[in-house]
């Protein structure tokens, strides 16, 4: 079969059009040629804006427990909330469960982020994503000459008198350091100067503080946004 | 991708809670269906016509992408394009089951303002809009109708008034002209 056959054939396969063997055929080979998954890759990607043009329509909450009442109920696991902040660093079995859940999304994004990457002309050696249970917020980057930068990926809000204070936690002897200070949510560098270069699973958050920064010098305000590191890709 | 498209932010959304649903995390998959269970229904519609068969689709699906998070793969596609693909294909196993669905209403529809309808909401600047374009109608509407619509190719004879074997050959020509267009 020639190159441009099998272009066409995952695009059919894409639109929908094989039924029957031919179905079953692509899928098959979906599964286990490369190239052939390389060619029904490009077609979504080539066809998902029309996706995009679809209407909206209201999905209630029946729908939801529907979909609920149908995925088995997953091994307990232990998300802290984001009110318990103190209880929060203080509690390891809590920092290594949301390590799991968050080093898992650091891969996905270390890829899906690739275009923040290259932005930055230089792969990070560590990557942290930062979450808040719902959505990412931010992310880490860490290069090899040490610099260590913080881009925001959605907005967040910051009430007057109020600033967005970034920590991270070198060691749990030490506790938890400022590193960063921002009236808004931007692109910020981190000072991590008098600090060892972030190991893996080290955790980075934002909290919500004084205009001024924590007047303790420890977080004192709702932690919005959290996440460890881990190499990237 | 355009403003009124969902952005970066969203697929990486996305990208992040299918890693937590592949960790376990339940409440991860409700972080997806909030993001895009409405566009979800959206596209469903267009493929079913029923708000309660889309809204079946949608379920499968959502059952699909907790069953199936650890398969997906960053490295080969986008997380959006995956959860579409599911649904794509649920919606279609729905459509091909004749013994309970009617396409009456379908039937009557007439297939160009069923193309230009989704090619007017493709933003102005997307490669795939400007390469439908440089298409003549008929070869366009096939590729929309099939997407879009979900029609098979014997549909699609149907509703355009040309032999089986015309829409096989200009699915198959809209296909390499919009490869060769877009890269």
């Amino acid at each position: 079969m020639t190159d441009r056959d099998d272009k066409a054939l995952a695009g059919e396969y894409v639109l929908g059009l094989l039924e029957g063997a031919a179905e079953r055929d692509a899928e098959r080979r979906f599964g286990s040629d490369p190239a052939f998954a390389r060619e029904v890759e490009g077609w979504r990607a080539r066809f998902a804006a029309l996706d995009d043009t679809a209407v909206p329509h209201p999905a209630g909450d029946e729908l939801w427990r529907k979909i609920e009442a149908g995925v088995p109920a997953a091994a307990a696991r232990t998300t802290p909330s984001s009110g318990a902040w103190t209880r929060f660093w203080n509690n390891l079995a809590a920092l290594r469960a949301t390590a799991l859940g968050a080093s898992l999304a650091t891969l996905v994004l270390a890829v899906g982020l690739g275009f923040a990457i290259r932005a930055a002309s230089q792969q990070p050696t560590m990557v942290a994503v930062l979450l808040d249970g719902n959505r990412a917020g931010a992310v880490v980057h860490a290069f090899a000459d040490g610099r260590v930068v913080l881009v925001p990926i959605t907005s967040i809000a910051v009430p007057a008198g109020r600033a967005l204070e970034v920590w991270t936690l070198p060691s749990r002897e030490r506790g938890p350091v400022s590193v960063g200070l921002m009236n808004q949510a931007r692109t910020l560098q981190l000072s991590l100067k008098d600090l060892p270069p972030p190991g893996t699973d080290q955790l980075f958050e934002i909290t919500l503080e004084p205009a001024t920064g924590s007047p303790t010098g420890r977080p004192t305000g709702p932690v919005l946004f959290k996440g460890n590191t881990a190499l990237a890709l | 991708m355009s403003h009124a498209s969902p952005d970066n932010a969203t697929e990486v959304q996305v990208a992040a809670a299918l890693a937590r649903c592949a960790a376990g995390d339940r409440p991860a998959l409700r972080v997806i269906y909030d993001i895009e269970a409405q566009r979800m229904i959206g596209v469903a519609r267009r493929m079913l016509r029923r708000q309660d068969l889309a809204e079946e689709a949608v379920q499968d699906t959502f059952m699909r992408v907790w069953r199936a998070a650890a398969t997906f793969d960053p490295q080969k596609g986008a997380a959006r394009g995956w959860l579409y693909a599911i649904l794509r294909n649920s919606a279609l196993s729905i459509l091909r089951d004749e013994s309970r669905f009617t396409s009456d209403e379908d039937a009557a529809d007439q297939a160009a303002p069923m193309t230009e309808s989704a090619l007017s909401q493709l933003p102005e600047t997307s490669a795939l809009r400007r390469c439908l374009e440089r298409l003549d109608p008929a070869r366009r509407s096939v590729v929309v109708l099939s997407y879009v619509h979900g029609l098979s190719h014997g549909e699609m004879a149907g509703k355009l008034g040309v032999p089986l074997g015309t829409v096989k050959s200009w699915v198959r020509r809209s296909l390499i002209s919009l490869q060769e267009c877009m890269g």
